[in-house]
């Protein structure tokens, strides 16, 4: 019998509850990382990973999987967790987060099973991803492209030069997915510089634009199996999410961009995330 | 190999003694022999001569606009999925702006993307430093993973291109501008990576120059020929990897080196040579090539003589060097 929407989206969820999980063991492990960007992140790369994308983790690079591109690299830790659950990786490679010759470091690196590029210099992955998206229509290949972007990170440039070229090759094969936390380095996204009215400046640009609440799984898949949106137009998921999402102490706060992280602090987090 | 399907004869007319050109011609060569070639125009599509491969190869051609950035990580993204790119680009902007691009997207990410440079040096020498590319050996060769390649001519810009049908891995080919550069050398010898053209022999003094040097570097062994003093003349084609064997004998074989380029001398050619002899086997050198300043206005040869980047200024050098004086205008002068 196939599952029912509401076992898969609660199958999810407690799967993103194992990925937070497994992204503060990470970051223990390494004694610190971005903790916040990563827990906005959780529900949306645990969609993508468990549910919407088509791979094939024991053929990393089968040609006509689907891309998924982490532009705010800085979430390493998150995907690291969710490339171990899907297979990609050994688990225990997360014990290894920035250990001495690791392959898991800050930032996502090629060569790890499962990444598609180096990331984390901010403004890559929009490009990269449209380079992939244009790779698949001239060889009249189905795959689609996702890449996800920080709300701080759409500060660069480039990614506005990428937004421009996959409008204008109404590239409906890639999904641009904005983990709006709404939370930079510095403090708040819109007080740093502001990108508002974001879903607006998206539709200038010419692609198809939705808003969501990147932390609700049903609206996360329903979203995400929706794609494309449009058949003439790329699509730009603006998730609001929440920085840190599902630690009380860690959310919402800039200070959680990238902390450090002891064994006491560790216990605490795994106290709210729980055990399933 | 196949027969080319493009005459010699109709390329090299269509090159126009001009390297950028000659990359566009071999790109229809490529895209015949390589089905996963894809050309890739920062509206550039005149300045590398383009326009025949896009008639032809259409629907393997992207046109990405001025952002350079942004082509320089679309092609990165290109290539993950197997096709083989051709940016087609300035080279001061494609070297200096989306440097962060080609370090990480394509160096770091090893991938398989090859850089065409067009206007390098001081080619737009009415653009002004703007648009001069007088770093781009310096920042190119100090990145892993990256070959870099600088033609003399347009046979040699032809036979390069082709050679990156071969090269699992980024290449940046530096080109010139609407400058002539005539051609030197043979123009049916192959082009062998790596490997540097010995194109005047002699053991007094060796000159290892590159791209619109080479010339110069002939003229100046055929001028101190008369006096009775060998000048070697090394066409160094390959910035990187280098030809090893061929500077280290020539260190051996000679009383010392010139190195000349249209690049700044800190960094480049020089600086790859001087890197390598400094370490290996320390030899007397003098350097040819942009001092450290940003160029005046003005057309590009006499721009060039300006700064001292010269058949005159390699003689003066190689003299230089045999008398153990600093010289005049081989030496670096800020």
């Amino acid at each position: 019998m196939s599952e029912t929407r509401d076992a898969l989206v609660k199958r999810l969820e407690v799967r993103a509850r194992q990925v937070r999980r497994d992204t503060w063991r990470a970051v223990r492990a390494g004694g610190g990382g971005h903790i916040g960007g990563s827990s906005s992140a959780a529900d949306i790369l645990t969609a993508l990973y468990f549910h919407r994308l088509k791979i094939r983790p024991h053929e990393p690079k089968w040609p006509d999987r689907d891309r998924f591109v982490l532009s705010k690299g800085h979430a390493n830790a998150a995907l690291g967790a969710v490339l171990a659950q899907a297979g990609f990786i050994e688990d225990a490679i997360l014990d290894k987060f920035y250990a001495f010759e690791s392959p898991f470091g800050m930032h996502p690196d090629i060569k790890v099973a499962g990444v598609e590029m180096c990331t984390g210099a901010l403004g890559h992955g929009l490009p990269v991803a449209l380079g992939m998206a244009l790779g698949a229509r001239i060889q009249k290949k189905s795959f689609h492209t996702f890449v996800m972007i920080g709300d701080g990170e759409l500060h660069e440039g480039s990614n506005w030069e990428g937004a421009l070229a996959a409008a204008h090759y109404k590239l409906s094969n890639l999904t641009a997915i904005i983990d709006h936390n709404k939370i930079c380095q510095s403090g708040r996204v819109n007080e740093v510089i502001s990108v508002d009215p974001l879903a607006d400046k998206w539709r200038a640009f010419g692609w198809e634009v939705r808003e969501l609440d990147g932390h609700d799984m049903k609206q996360v898949i329903d979203t995400l199996d929706a794609l494309p949106l449009d058949a003439k137009r790329p699509t730009a998921l603006v998730a609001h999410t929440i920085k840190g999402k599902g630690v009380s102490f860690a959310e919402d706060t800039y200070v959680w961009h990238s902390n450090s992280v002891n064994d006491e602090i560790y216990a605490k987090a795994l106290a709210e995330l729980g055990t399933s | 190999m196949n027969a080319p399907e493009i005459a010699p004869a109709q390329w090299r007319t269509k090159s126009a003694n001009q390297t950028r050109l000659a990359f566009g011609q071999a790109l229809l060569e490529i895209g015949a022999r390589e089905p996963r070639a894809v050309v890739v125009s920062a509206d550039t599509q005149d300045l590398l001569g383009i326009r025949p491969y896009i008639e032809r190869f259409g629907d393997r051609f992207v046109e990405l606009g001025i952002a350079e950035q942004n082509v320089i990580g679309a092609a990165s993204g290109l290539a993950t999925t197997g096709l083989h790119p051709y940016v087609c680009a300035y080279a001061p902007f494609i070297s200096a702006r989306s440097m962060e691009q080609v370090r990480n997207d394509v160096a770091y990410a090893n991938q398989r993307v090859v850089i065409g440079a067009a206007a390098s040096g001081i080619s737009l020498g009415v653009a002004g430093g703007t648009h001069h590319s007088l770093e781009d050996l310096a920042l190119m060769r100090s990145l892993p993973n990256m070959t870099v390649i600088v033609p003399a001519d347009v046979n040699e810009a032809y036979k390069a291109t082709l050679a990156t049908l071969d090269i699992d891995g980024p290449v940046y080919l530096r080109l010139g501008g609407r400058t002539e550069e005539p051609p030197v050398g043979d123009p049916e010898a192959a082009f062998r990576l790596g490997k540097a053209v010995q194109l005047r022999a002699g053991n007094d003094v060796a000159v290892i120059a590159c791209g619109a040097l080479v010339e110069m570097a002939v003229r100046a062994s055929d001028l101190l020929k008369k006096d009775g003093i060998g000048v070697r003349v090394l066409n160094m084609h390959t910035i990187k990897p280098l030809d090893r064997d061929a500077i280290l004998a020539a260190a051996a074989q000679t009383r010392g080196i010139v190195t000349a380029e249209e690049h700044h001398l800190a960094g480049g050619l020089g600086g790859a040579v001087a890197e390598l002899l400094a370490v290996e086997h320390p030899t007397h050198m003098r350097m040819v090539g942009m001092p450290d300043v940003f160029a005046m206005v003005g057309p590009t040869v006499p721009l060039r003589t300006k700064y001292g980047m010269s058949a005159e200024a390699i003689v003066d050098a190689c003299r230089a060097l045999l008398s153990g004086s600093k010289g005049k205008k081989g030496k670096v002068e800020t």
